[in-house]
């Protein structure tokens, strides 16, 4: 084991591609200001926090849910020809993915209103999400070419990727109703800084009979790749002004894009809690500095095909650049400027919890500090336990359709200074996903730390997933023991 | 700020220690070998006996084509290995000659390829010629910018097959094989 391994995996695994993360150790953590983003129906009970600036929430993940690095990469004395081809080209489908996330929160916080019941947050964060789907047949097209497949079609529409970075700032309402019911809104503020989507792409290649020579070759397509930024940032890089033009594009100056995220907690009874969430439900206009590239047509073609007679009058034309235009004008391959809209990739965040033991209040272990549960959340409060259990459902809407995640949980809080969580996930990507996650509360210094797919450190580089999440925050309860 | 540096030190240092790594050797991309081979048809020429029966003397049609195709950067600076695959049909009453020069961009003669025929009734003729490592040399591909063809009826110029539409038709075909690494 090398260090040196390590950064070289963690680099080749970011460049991969990637798709918004499923925070699950995360959600419903109560004590960690953070977990709001997840729910904005969250119940708090904070009277003010305060996200250290650039460290109050550090998340990232990579997956790829039909191949790890240690398959194509293991020194293992097999050839990698044979590896790409055994454990790539002959297993991976158009549904296995290549995805990760990053997000940085520059700042973020949060106080109580004059009005107990009302809890405001804020914050602006720094997100960059890719997902790109196996493209089968181009990668058997690349690997393998078409020759001696006739009728075989290959399917243009495998290619499927989109990604963006994109600056977002957000304010959220937090509104504990009654005793049983919390809920919240927070509105988000997007600023696309670049972006690229290429996931409606259909057609085909086909080599068939052909109607006068040996091989008739067809194709079908209809392609379109948006992009934008791309060209404004390169341009910038050309004339070293790239860091300028990123912070204008970061700061309204890119696309402009709306959204906004729902929750809810409910007690069904002292003990039950039932909570859920939807997130990023909204779009970016892309208007500034956007591209459109597309190629959209059939053709097909024998070769060069000259019939002397009836050519007789005309054989000293181009016959070969007579073909060349012909396909490119059935064909055509275009680019446009036209804006273009996508939607954020809309998340959803379900859970039911059961807390058991003694309240965390009526034990030892507690700091002296002022974070005893509840103390500001406005209206009758209700005391921690000891132990939560529970399960939750996290949802994705990706290219291919929605993705699902299912988690259970065991939330473990000693006195009111540390609190553990546990988590099993079942999801494509893995069936042994073990997670676990750690909040320190040291006075008003709040820290927390996460890690995921925990079994797969035995072999790091064999994983299909890895996830971190980490933070630091202020927090005030609004009162001193 | 210290105790978020400790903490993290302390927790990323307890998952680097507790994991482990099968050795990775990064470099075996260096081996990987990307030789895909396509296929497609390349042309198509038709000349009807009734044309044949109008041209005086031997050689009724030799004409140049332009074909740049094989001198394409991306084809000629990758191509490996390939086959061309010849068919020719002859419906017509009477034995022709087919004579394909590859030519360069100076009207050099690279190559050239025969074909002979005898009248209908015949079978169809298949010929595959092959370039690189276990055939003709590549370079004939590489630096083809035209073909010649040249057609010569070794028969009469008044008998008419009584086949349906007679004509002399030959197809071809190419496979080649790529590096694209």
């Amino acid at each position: 084991m090398r260090l040196s391994n390590y950064v070289l995996l963690g680099s080749l695994m970011l460049t991969i591609g990637i798709s918004a993360q499923n925070k699950q150790i995360l959600y419903d953590f109560n004590e960690i200001p953070q977990s709001l983003s997840l729910n904005p129906g969250m119940e708090t009970d904070f009277k003010w926090y305060a996200g250290v600036p650039l460290l109050s929430g550090v998340s990232g993940y990579v997956g790829s849910n039909g191949i790890s690095i240690n398959d194509i990469f293991a020194d293992d004395g097999v050839d990698i020809n044979v590896k790409v081809r055994e454990r790539a080209l002959d297993v991976l489908k158009p549904n296995d993915e290549f995805s990760s996330t990053v997000q940085l929160e520059y700042f973020n916080g949060g106080f109580r209103s004059n009005d107990p019941s009302v809890f405001y947050s804020f914050g602006g964060y720094l997100e960059i999400d890719n997902i790109t789907f196996w493209p089968q047949d181009y990668a058997y097209l690349i690997f393998d070419g078409n020759a001696d497949q006739l009728n075989r079609e290959f399917d243009l529409g495998d290619l499927k990727s989109r990604g963006s970075m994109v600056n977002v700032f957000h304010f959220g309402i937090n509104k504990k109703v009654d005793r049983n019911v919390t809920v919240g809104a927070r509105g988000k503020l997007y600023s696309g800084i670049i972006d690229y989507n290429s996931t409606s792409n259909k057609g085909y290649l086909v080599n068939t009979e052909g109607q006068n020579n040996r091989i008739a070759t067809t194709l079908d397509a209809d392609l379109m790749l948006h992009t934008s930024g791309v060209q404004a940032l390169n341009e910038a890089g050309d004339s070293n002004t790239a860091a300028a033009q990123f912070v204008k594009r970061a700061f309204f100056g890119g696309d402009l894009g709306l959204g906004v995220d729902i929750g809810f907690t409910y007690h069904l009874n002292e003990r039950t809690t039932i909570t859920g969430s939807v997130l990023d439900l909204g779009f970016i206009y892309h208007s500034n500095d956007a591209k459109g590239y597309s190629l959209n047509g059939k053709a097909t073609v024998e070769g060069i095909e000259i019939d002397i007679l009836e050519n007789f009058g005309s054989l000293n034309r181009d016959f070969w650049q007579d073909l060349v235009d012909e396909v490119e004008g059935l064909v055509p391959f275009e680019t446009e400027t036209a804006s273009y809209v996508t939607f954020r990739p809309t998340k959803l965040y379900a859970s039911i919890r059961n807390d058991f033991g003694e309240p965390v209040d009526n034990g030892g272990g507690q700091l002296d500090c002022d974070c005893a549960a509840g103390s500001s959340g406005g209206g009758e409060l209700r005391a921690k336990y000891r132990n939560s259990i529970g399960g939750q459902l996290y949802m994705i809407n990706r290219p291919r359709g929605p993705q699902i995640a299912l988690t259970g949980f065991y939330t473990r809080r000693l006195g009111n200074f540390v609190a553990l969580k546990g988590t099993y996930t079942v999801d494509k990507f893995s069936y042994t996903n073990v997670g676990l996650g750690m909040n320190l509360q040291a006075g008003p210094v709040n820290f927390y730390i996460m890690a995921d797919n925990l079994l797969s450190y035995k072999n790091i580089a064999a994983t299909n997933y890895a996830s971190f999440q980490l933070g630091m925050n202020i927090i005030s309860w609004g009162r001193n023991k | 700020m210290k105790v978020f540096r400790i903490l993290v030190t302390v927790v990323f240092g307890v998952l680097m220690v507790l994991s482990c790594s099968e050795k990775q050797d990064f470099d075996q991309l260096d081996d990987l070998e990307i030789t895909p081979t396509y296929e497609t048809s390349v042309f198509y020429v038709k000349a009807q006996e009734s044309l044949i029966n109008r041209v005086s003397g031997l050689s009724f049609f030799t004409q140049d084509f332009n074909f740049d195709a094989f001198e394409e950067p991306f084809f000629a600076d990758r191509v490996l290995s390939g086959v061309i695959s010849y068919e020719l049909e002859n419906t017509t009453s009477k034995p022709i000659e087919i004579s394909l020069e590859f030519l360069d961009e100076n009207e050099n003669i690279l190559d050239t390829e025969e074909f002979r025929m005898d009248a209908a009734p015949t079978s169809t003729l298949m010929r595959d010629v092959s370039y690189g490592p276990t055939g003709k040399s590549l370079d004939i591909i590489k630096n083809t910018s035209k073909i010649r063809l040249v057609a010569t009826n070794l028969g009469d110029g008044s008998s008419t097959s009584t086949l349906e539409n007679p004509a002399i038709v030959l197809r071809s075909s190419a496979k080649f094989t790529l590096d694209l690494k």
